[in-house]
């Protein structure tokens, strides 16, 4: 079969680089960074609690909004609902591309919707509230929160921060961080982000142009370390 | 294991009998699997009055197996409330990931794939990327969107490092920068991206920043003759790729000499556009295609609108698979009074013109005959100093082109870019 004989071509090959370069700004500026194998490995781990914390599980289909450049990101995700049996689509982050994520959610048992954002949301229009009806579990970005629960919705939030995603649990205390891998400072209402972890990419103290809030200590769900609020935008 | 030529030599150059035996081998155990799980199928088969039983060669299955066709699946969906169209051949939950085609030309349709570790629509497309020259560690441009899938399998399928940023519309100056800083070997390219590539042209040596490329690929709509040559004196070597029927990809090899079709993975057909018979290589022909290799969802006979030509004779790159040139969609011929054209006639005049060189047009078609022949064109709003005047000249263009004067909606560029789907713009629009 193709699959297995293309699959086995690519294991007799070696991987020298790391997984990926993403981008992302800091104060207007490109930040590139690596995220290498074993980095991805360990954010498919994290992701993959944070989903079954969710419910997601087998059988359970979700739409994961993302954009191709947000892989380093949300891949991780993708690849936890794979190996948690739950069938996924994706609903591209662009206004033209927003009836998809409505045509999934319209035709598929989705029971959650993770990275809405206000484009997709908006770009739903009158669909958005069909959307928040069907899907039980709506993870949206801070930008569309605000949108979703004027239309009635209780979303959840994942926010980029950085080079990292913070997402929060199902007690609703914030959007937590991997903090094996990261950490975050507040001052004045200003975020930083610093890498904890073994990372291919080590920042320290970068300023991530984005004003929130931090809280620390145990959550309801078992976790302790940092959950971020954010303010504005992400 | 890739040598330094093919990434799977055995299968890329297996010989034509190999290939119909296997090709016969998986369609005699797709031929009870899928009547037994498809719905859509056994409507069709049941139609036709034909059974499992009577398909015992790869002759008797493009013989007697009816076709299906897009309407076929969209019309079970809504009649049997199935979202996939009766297609499925497992249970959703079963299924990894749950994708969708383009919607470009309608209603999009769902296709599902069970996997582990690379996704199955982009598993073939390893060799392609091979064959361009990609290897391992090198970096590679990320693609635009994610609607089929992640293509960064490919790029890592193979070894290489994706660099993912963003290449959709008003992307490409951060690309750019992407590009000098890695200088990866290869990306993807769309119709879009070329419309703002042209722009960014202006104040950018491109020769100098695509110097890293060993070639680019270029999908979903025809690639223009002057975008061609705009990229040829970048010093860009494109490798045009299409659809096979959705069931996946195929890639122009280092020859340019027609898209390879995987057949270990898509059993192809050229049908009689008009009909059901195959026509002969060389032939002008509607793409027919059937997955060997898609448990979940399995395209059978299906009908794809493409009009193709297609040949099995062996490439000069040394691979044996059927290659395809597309020539168009079928349906695209559009009468207008009385006279026949397709869209690419109006692509070529609009090349002619310099404010509307990039051919961003979209034609207004609410059905195949029409009495007028309305276009809504873009053109570019840094180097149109008169609107009427640009009119003139863009009427007169066409007109020379399919003989009837046109009815012209003029757009500035981005706003006509803001109607662009997955890369691509609708070309034959109906409002």
């Amino acid at each position: 079969m193709t699959v297995a004989s293309s699959t086995a071509a690519a294991a007799a090959l070696p991987r020298p680089g790391p997984w990926g370069i993403g981008r992302y700004d800091v104060a207007g500026q490109p930040v590139f960074f690596e995220v290498g194998w074993d980095d991805w490995q360990r954010d498919v781990a994290w992701a993959r609690a944070m989903l079954a914390d969710h419910g997601v599980g087998p059988g359970r289909g979700l739409i994961v909004v993302s954009g191709m450049p947000e892989s380093p990101w949300f891949d991780p995700f993708e690849t936890a609902a794979r190996e948690l049996g739950a069938p996924y689509s994706i609903g591209e982050i662009y206004a033209f591309e927003a009836f998809r994520t409505g045509m999934y959610a319209r035709r598929l048992p989705i029971t959650m919707i993770f990275g809405l954002d206000r484009t997709v949301a908006e770009g739903l229009g009158d669909e958005l509230a069909e959307v928040i009806a069907r899907v039980p579990v709506i993870v949206a970005r801070p930008d569309a929160v605000g949108l979703l629960a004027g239309a009635g919705a209780r979303p959840f939030v994942v926010a980029r921060v950085g080079p990292a995603l913070a997402v929060e649990c199902p007690h609703r205390s914030g959007a937590h961080l991997n903090g094996a891998e990261w950490a975050m400072a507040e001052r004045g209402g200003e975020l930083f982000i610093s890498t904890a972890g073994p990372r291919a990419h080590q920042v320290r103290e970068a300023a991530l142009g984005l004003r929130g809030t931090l809280t620390d200590g145990p959550c309801g769900c078992g976790r302790g370390g940092q959950r971020v609020t954010i303010s504005e935008g992400a | 294991m890739p040598d330094e030529r093919f990434f799977e030599p055995d299968v890329e150059t297996m010989p034509r009998a190999r290939i119909a035996a296997l090709q016969e081998e998986r369609i005699l155990e797709l031929v009870p699997y899928v009547y037994e799980r498809s719905a859509l199928v056994r409507k069709k088969w049941e139609e036709a009055r034909v059974k499992p039983s009577d398909i015992n060669s790869l002759a008797d299955f493009t013989e007697r197996v009816p076709f299906i066709t897009k309407d076929d699946i969209r019309q079970f969906r809504d009649e049997a409330q199935d979202p996939f169209g009766g297609l499925l051949c497992a249970d959703y939950a079963d299924a990894t990931t749950v994708f969708s085609t383009s919607g470009t030309t309608g209603d999009a349709t769902l296709y599902a794939h069970a996997w582990d570790r690379w996704h199955p629509f982009w598993a073939a497309t390893a060799r392609d990327l091979w064959e361009i020259g990609v290897r391992p560690g090198d970096y590679v441009l990320g693609s635009g969107f994610k609607m089929r899938g992640p293509l960064y399998h490919a790029d890592q399928m193979v070894g290489a490092i994706p660099v993912l940023v963003n290449t959709g519309i008003g992307g490409w100056a951060t690309a750019l920068d992407a590009i000098r800083r890695y200088r990866p070997v290869y990306g993807q390219l769309t119709g879009l991206a070329l419309a703002e590539l042209d722009h960014l042209s202006r104040t950018t040596d491109m020769r100098e920043v695509f110097s890293s490329f060993k070639g680019a690929a270029f999908a979903g709509e025809p690639l223009g003759a002057r975008a061609r040559a705009q990229l040829k004196s970048w010093g860009v070597e494109v490798y045009l790729w299409t659809s096979t029927g959705d069931v996946t990809g195929a890639w122009e090899c280092g020859q340019h000499d027609g898209c390879h079709a995987w057949e270990d993975c898509v059993l192809l057909e050229a049908v009689d556009p008009a009909g059901s018979a195959q026509v002969a290589d060389g032939e002008l022909g509607e793409l027919v295609a059937t997955s060997l290799d898609n448990p979940v969802t399995p395209m059978v006979r299906f009908r794809s609108d493409d009009i193709i030509r297609m040949t099995r004779q062996p490439c000069a790159c040394g691979r044996t698979h059927a290659r395809f040139w597309p020539v168009g969609r079928k349906g695209d011929e559009t009468i207008v009074a009385g006279r026949s054209f397709v869209p690419m006639d109006i692509w070529r005049a609009l090349e002619g013109v310099p404010e509307t060189a990039t051919a961003l047009f979209q034609l207004i078609r609410p059905a195949r005959e029409i009495d007028e022949l309305k276009v809504r064109v873009g053109y570019d709003p840094d180097t149109t100093t008169s609107v009427p005047e640009l009119r003139d000249r863009v009427s007169e263009a066409i007109t020379a082109a399919v003989g009837v004067p046109p009815v012209l909606e003029l757009l500035p560029e981005p706003e006509l870019l803001a109607r662009g789907r997955g890369g691509k713009l609708p070309r034959v629009v109906k409002a």
